[in-house]
């Protein structure tokens, strides 16, 4: 890992054009492996043997529910880049992970009420993934209403990142301390690689569906992070000429 | 004189002027415990499973409602600056003013939660292990506190901001808390749970001061 090129896509301009290019790829390919895995998921899978169709889904609340977690290390880790060598990229990429990333948890919550109500016969359980889950929407909301709160955009930039830090250090603690209680959520089915306890024709359109959400993801926050260069850097020359 | 021990007596100095501050959460505490008995079911079975939830929540709310004072007053008129600049390393003076903060503040609450256990019918060795839940527990939150006050340092009306960040940073903590508690009432081992706070204890002191200092820092620019 050389430190060149980190400073090199540090620098306004340069992360401009980068992500300029990189954007509509990511955008296009993410929308096709999500429009694939949704026919594949819908359509093509079979029923499940005990809880027929309403399993299907687990298509856009595994995605939204993986999303959710490693955009908030995204967030983090960006946020410690900026902390680190003060990077305002750094920043506009963690402010703009933000909202995303309380979408999708916010996403998966509801698609996971959605397939509770039917299933368990309630939509909440106080289960510990449940529980985390909603833990990191408020720490995603405690991020996005601090950087709003803020007026002057360093000091809200740093403060928020801070924040972003503790929450890193912070989620396994408390994904540990909530598991403590017995759990009712179903064990994950795609972790165990070598053997997997779900058939071909179900997996492959949750894999593409992951793929997709993430580098959709990536082409989002291209986007997001572009326009937040953008406005910071408004009065610069390089703006202008663009 | 050492700067540590002339701050430490400065801030209780300072603390028994705003004496209001540490009595509000002193009052909430024990507001909070007597009420609910009150309110609700008042038998002796139920009133012991309860207790631990209700110690924990209590003092939770206690901490944070007199903790927007924390660092604002000395904000104001430029105390935080002028210990920025002193000789002493920024990060142990605010260890300092947070220890000095949480004898204040939290060490009436676990004095007087003797008498509010005894209200539960909670008797003999289980009081101390409230007392030292308590302890533990208070000892973590004070560091929770003094990160989150001083982070929202600069925003006019913190109440709710303060409240969303502090709530999910201080769960762990209210869980094994009251998981605590019940182990020692229902007489399993507390020992797997005591050794948690302990350990979140320890994290927050070599971590807390850090953190609070660089938001301190963050908020003076």
């Amino acid at each position: 890992m050389n430190l060149k090129k980190i400073y090199k896509y540090g620098s306004p301009p340069n992360f401009y054009r980068f992500v300029m290019k990189l954007e509509p790829w990511c955008l296009c390919l993410g929308l096709l492996m999500i429009a694939i895995g949704s026919i594949g998921g819908l359509f093509v899978a079979p029923k499940d043997y005990q809880m027929g169709d309403a399993f299907r889904i687990i298509y856009f609340h595994v995605p939204s529910a993986y999303l959710s977690m490693s955009a908030y290390a995204a967030m983090g880790i960006s946020s410690i880049i900026g902390i680190v060598w003060r990077s305002n990229v750094a920043f506009a990429v963690a402010k703009s992970i933000a909202p995303f990333g309380a979408l999708m948890t916010a996403v998966a919550l509801i698609t996971g009420m959605l397939w509770g109500k039917p299933m368990w016969g309630t939509a909440w359980v106080w289960d510990a993934r449940l529980t985390s889950e909603f833990i990191l929407l408020l720490l995603y909301l405690g991020y996005i209403a601090l950087h709003a709160t803020i007026k002057e955009q360093k000091r809200a930039d740093r403060a928020a990142s801070l924040l972003a830090i503790l929450g890193i250090v912070n989620l396994p603690i408390i994904h540990y301390s909530v598991v403590w209680w017995n759990t009712l959520h179903q064990a994950s089915t795609i972790s165990k690689l070598d053997s997997p306890s779900i058939v071909g024709e179900m997996l492959w359109p949750l894999l593409l569906m992951i793929i997709g959400y993430m580098i959709f993801f990536v082409g989002v926050i291209c986007r997001g992070g572009s326009a937040e260069v953008l406005m910071r850097e408004k009065r610069s020359n390089w703006v202008k000429e663009v | 004189m050492n700067i540590h021990f002339k701050l430490f007596s400065r801030e209780i100095r300072v603390a028994f002027k705003r004496w209001t501050d540490a009595l509000t959460g002193f009052i909430l505490f024990f507001l909070i415990a007597i009420l609910f008995p009150l309110i609700s079911d008042s038998n002796k079975e139920f009133l012991l499973t309860i207790v631990g939830p209700i110690m924990m929540f209590s003092a939770f709310f206690a901490s944070m409602l007199s903790m927007q004072n924390m660092f604002k007053p000395d904000f104001q008129n430029g105390t935080i600056e002028q210990l920025m600049l002193s000789k002493g390393s920024f990060v142990s003076l605010i260890l300092t003013k947070t220890i000095a903060y949480w004898l204040f503040t939290s060490l009436p609450l676990i004095l007087i939660s003797s008498l509010t256990a005894s209200i539960y019918f909670v008797s003999g060795s289980g009081i101390l292990i409230i007392q030292l839940t308590l302890l533990l527990s208070t000892l973590t939150m004070v560091h929770i506190n003094a990160f989150t006050a001083a982070i929202t340092l600069g925003i006019r009306y913190p109440g709710a901001l303060m409240t969303l960040i502090i709530t999910p940073i201080t769960l762990p903590i209210l869980i094994f808390g009251s998981k605590t508690i019940e182990n020692s009432i229902l007489g399993t081992d507390i020992s797997g749970p005591l050794y948690f706070l302990t350990g979140m204890m320890m994290l927050s002191f070599f971590l807390g001061p850090w953190i609070t200092a660089s938001a301190l820092k963050i908020s003076m620019d």
